[in-house]
């Protein structure tokens, strides 16, 4: 693996230390992300992966173990701060909460305005960025933002945060709270930004259908520490693992576990929808 | 650095420290009660003896109570620049005011006398003295129970027609809602800054400026607790609630021996602070 952008080692961190309420929230986790890879963060409530990712870009300073982001050291104070959050875009839970401006295009244009670009950057950028998330410039710079539905909302927050042009993106729950159709169109949009933008995108998720639909890779975590990382594969693979962890599994693969349990020869290995469809069939013709 | 962000450590108002101790097994009704005496009594007693008992008093308070020390002190930190202010006020003004006692020092309008360095010093020991003492009692009672005891002393003004009801309701989601907005502002703060925002960082002298960077953080949070108030009316009236109903309680609260003797206790300790005539 080539220098990875993303390198975790050892690192811990406790919340409000030195109270009788302080609560460990990592604790000695390592994670590396290769450049244009696609990783999805998986545990249970309480895990420590929101604290996890608020080390990427600095919102959190590392209290143990060391965080270097594309050759950045997070803990040490020389950085410059902004730099490292132009680097990693970070699109919190909810982000739609966070629109202030009162049309579409200046609440997209924030960043860029901040960084202190010329006018005509910050137009290409926002243009740029609102292509992406798939909201027409044209039509959408000037409505006003609280007119919005709650996905088109999302997509103009995930802008904003493009508009940084990152290098890493990552991404607290994105889909959590949409509606179907709402949520496929910003999975494939993600996707887009990942294969075709060739951004590092890292996701933390608990729909394990969109985990199996983007990941290279996922890496699990429980009780603040690492449990497992590999494919989508070799984790939906290992049924007594996720169990043990109380992550669920995508329904495609729920399904040839069911059926494998019940005695009928499947093999459980398959996790997209079209391969436990075709194991499905095999079954059926047999 | 690391706790850049960290609002809801700073947040003393509605923490609650379970340490199980008995002024935390206290009736609500009576401990307030009791707290509010010993606070009149340090509002009124103005010698320098009197206030170090007092202070002594509150210090014996943490140690009953079991909760360390520097959280009573740790309240004391935001109100220094307070304190300092109302020293220097009170030692240029106070001179002529206050009478008695020895003339230090006469300088055109500035007059300072024994009596004015007393006020001065006895007013920043009461300043002490009822952070410490609301510091205990806020620890040492959760939000419920002292909501419960407000609206249970304030009952007899249900006469008169004062809506206590009304009153204690107002308070108990004023208070249930400090650490959830100061959540919902670290949310903010953390995502603004992410995508490029700073707060605090510009000159003091450019107010405008520094104002304008709290637009981001400011303008959401307003939206937020608008759709949250929605939310909790909606919840309320799911639940039949109707303001001004009668409404009997699940918490029966029945005063027992300690509960008497710590009223008493009160009642003796601003006796004592009071007489003493040093």
């Amino acid at each position: 693996m080539m220098q990875p952008i993303v390198n975790v080692e050892n690192l811990s961190h406790i919340y409000m230390q030195g109270t009788p309420l302080e609560h460990r929230a990592l604790d000695q986790v390592s994670i590396q992300v290769a450049e244009g890879e696609c990783l999805a963060i998986i545990g249970h409530t309480g895990s420590g992966k929101s604290t996890l990712i608020q080390h990427f870009n600095g919102l959190i300073r590392p209290q143990s173990g060391t965080v270097i982001i594309n050759g950045m050291d997070v803990s040490s104070p020389k950085i410059d701060i902004r730099t490292l959050r132009r680097q990693v875009g970070l699109v919190f839970q909810n982000p739609e909460d966070q629109l202030f401006e009162k049309l579409v295009g200046d609440d997209v244009a924030y960043g860029p305005f901040r960084m202190g670009l010329p006018l005509e950057e910050v137009r290409r950028r926002v243009q740029w960025a609102m292509d992406l998330v798939g909201l027409s410039f044209q039509e959408m710079k000037d409505r006003p933002t609280f007119a919005l539905s709650g996905g088109q909302k999302r997509k103009v927050a995930l802008a904003g945060v493009l508009s940084l042009q990152p290098k890493v993106l990552v991404l607290d729950e994105p889909t959590a709270g949409l509606d179907p159709r709402s949520r496929l169109e910003l999975l494939d949009r993600i996707r887009r930004l990942n294969r075709e933008e060739k951004l590092t995108v890292i996701f933390v998720s608990h729909n394990m259908e969109e985990v199996a639909k983007l990941a290279d890779r996922v890496y699990v975590m429980a009780n603040g520490q690492s449990v497992c990382e590999g494919t989508p594969r070799q984790i939906f693979g290992n049924q007594e693992l996720l169990r043990q962890h109380h992550i669920g599994t995508p329904e495609s693969v729920d399904i040839l576990y069911r059926l494998h349990e019940q005695g009928y020869s499947i093999d459980p290995s398959a996790f997209l929808p079209e391969e436990t469809a075709m194991e499905i069939l095999k079954l059926l013709n047999r | 650095m690391s706790a850049e962000f960290e609002l809801t450590r700073n947040i003393t108002i509605g923490q609650y420290l379970p340490t199980a101790s008995v002024v935390h097994r206290l009736d609500p009704r009576f401990k307030l009660g009791a707290f509010v005496i010993l606070i009149l009594a340090i509002a009124i007693c103005d010698t320098y003896v009197g206030n170090l008992f007092a202070l002594a008093i509150c210090i014996w308070m943490f140690q009953i109570s079991k909760i360390p020390l520097h959280y009573g002190i740790s309240g004391i930190k935001p109100a220094i620049p307070f304190i300092i202010i109302l020293a220097i006020m009170q030692l240029l003004f106070y001179g002529e005011v206050v009478n008695g006692g020895t003339v230090y020092l006469k300088y055109g309008f500035i007059t300072i006398t024994s009596e004015s360095v007393r006020l001065v010093i006895v007013s920043a020991m009461r300043f002490v003295e009822v952070i410490f003492l609301s510091s205990v009692l806020t620890l040492s009672t959760s939000t419920t129970e002292l909501t419960h005891g407000m609206e249970r002393l304030l009952g007899p003004l249900e006469k008169v027609k004062f809506p206590v009801h009304a009153f204690a309701l107002i308070i108990t989601i004023a208070v249930r809602f400090v650490p959830t907005f100061a959540m919902e502002m670290e949310k903010m703060m953390k995502a603004q800054a992410s995508r490029g925002a700073d707060f605090g960082t510009g000159e003091w002298w450019r107010i405008i400026q520094r104002t304008k960077d709290m637009f981001p953080i400011i303008i959401p949070l307003f939206n937020v607790a608008l759709s949250r108030a929605e939310d909790l009316i909606l919840a309320m009236e799911a639940r039949c609630y109707t303001p001004g109903a009668s409404r009997t309680r699940y918490t029966q609260y029945k005063a027992v021996g300690k509960d008497y003797v710590a009223l008493i206790a009160s009642i003796v300790i601003s006796a004592v602070m009071l007489a003493i005539p040093w």
